[in-house]
């Protein structure tokens, strides 16, 4: 069982007229538990940066796919930067917490709740022929024969950077990678982002029987810089 | 000009393959400058007797918001294992739970409340504000 502690000391002699002298520590265990968290991203540096001050945008530093909901994980975010006036804000559930002046570092508990991954069915119907071909998620499947099975067993072996893939030929199963309302599946049965090629004339479809559209985690963590040059921030998940 | 700084210790023998030691040390100032933060509300001790409900323990109306630097600190005082605390922003922006004898220090924007929620009777938190008296 790892013992992680996180200590913090508040120290300061002129805020009041007394002086302040803050120290608590905690042991940083499991829900409920006094067994220690167990996993951790490891100490880790990113430099943000855009190509100007209007292209600025948010990234997300910690999913909330990748860490126990309802546990008791700890995220650490820190501003590197030595210049008095940068600063990084720090977004939940898509609000704005607060800001990480340069220096300043966080250090909070994080809820981690997923949202649920978009999902489909697609299963090749009409006839197949070879040299058909099926492209989705920047992906070209190009049939080898006339057999729509293993046409399934084609589409199902490559690897689709947002999807990963299951097959019961001719069906296959499409998870997204990431919780999200993705866009792919915007009913219960439609689906954008494909092209068939249906160079045989052969009226092959690729169509969609089955599927969920996601929903987006509302515990992504995001960092903003305040200025489009190089700003680095350090971070770390210490979770369940 | 108040000079405070808050130290973070992390350590850890075992969590992975060798020891990890994180001290970071921030002196604690207005947003953009190099002035310190001047106000503190102390900390304020709460022992609550019944089960809470998203209870405000930092109202947003009374800090300069936006261009600011505050820092909230809370503290699960508990000794048990599992009377958590659920540290929200105002509308259902969960942040997480605060297991016993676990603290937090985050930065605060000045632009929502911030709610606790509590399961059992009896749990017992500080919480205090680092904060600008005007937005930078």
């Amino acid at each position: 069982m790892p013992t992680t502690t996180a200590s913090l000391t508040l120290t300061s002699t002129d805020l009041l007229s007394d002086s302040l002298s803050i120290v608590t520590t905690a042991n940083l265990t499991k829900a409920g538990t006094k067994t220690g968290l167990s996993q951790t991203s490891g100490l880790a540096r990113k430099t943000l940066s855009s190509a100007s001050s209007a292209v600025i945008t948010a990234e997300p530093l910690f999913r909330g796919d990748g860490a126990t909901a309802d546990g008791a994980n700890k995220v650490y975010i820190k501003n590197t930067s030595v210049i008095a006036s940068e600063y990084v804000e720090i977004y939940i559930d898509q609000e704005e917490m607060g800001r990480l002046y340069a220096g300043d570092w966080a250090f909070f508990p994080w809820k981690a709740a997923s949202g649920t991954k978009e999902t489909f069915v697609v299963t090749s119907a009409g006839t197949v022929a070879a040299g058909d071909s099926w492209d989705f998620d920047g992906v070209t499947t190009v049939s080898a024969d006339a057999n729509s099975n293993n046409f399934a067993t084609a589409v199902n072996a490559q690897f689709y950077p947002n999807w990963t893939t299951t097959v019961n030929a001719p069906a296959v199963t499409f998870t997204a990678r990431q919780a999200g309302a993705a866009g792919v599946v915007t009913s219960s049965t439609a689906i954008t982002g494909d092209t068939i090629t249906d160079l045989a004339g052969s009226d092959l479809t690729m169509a969609i029987t089955s599927g969920a559209a996601g929903t987006r985690s509302e515990s992504d963590i995001f960092v903003k810089p305040s200025v489009e040059t190089e700003v680095t921030v350090e971070y770390m998940l210490i979770n369940e | 000009m108040p000079t405070t700084t808050a130290t973070l210790t992390l350590s850890s023998a075992d969590i992975t393959g060798h020891n990890f030691n994180l001290t970071s040390t921030a002196t604690l100032t207005k947003a953009g400058g190099s002035t310190g933060l001047d106000e503190f509300t102390g900390i304020t001790s709460r022992t609550y007797a019944a089960a809470q409900t998203d209870t405000v323990v930092v109202a947003d109306s009374i800090y300069a918001s936006t261009t600011v630097a505050h820092k909230v600190y809370i503290r699960n005082t508990a000794s048990g294992t599992s009377d958590y605390i659920l540290v929200e922003l105002e509308g259902n922006v969960i942040i997480g739970r605060l297991y016993p004898g676990d603290w937090m220090l985050m930065p605060y924007g000045g632009t929502l409340d911030v709610q606790v929620t509590t399961l059992a009777t009896g749990v017992t938190i500080e919480y205090g504000v680092l904060s600008q008296s005007a937005a930078s």
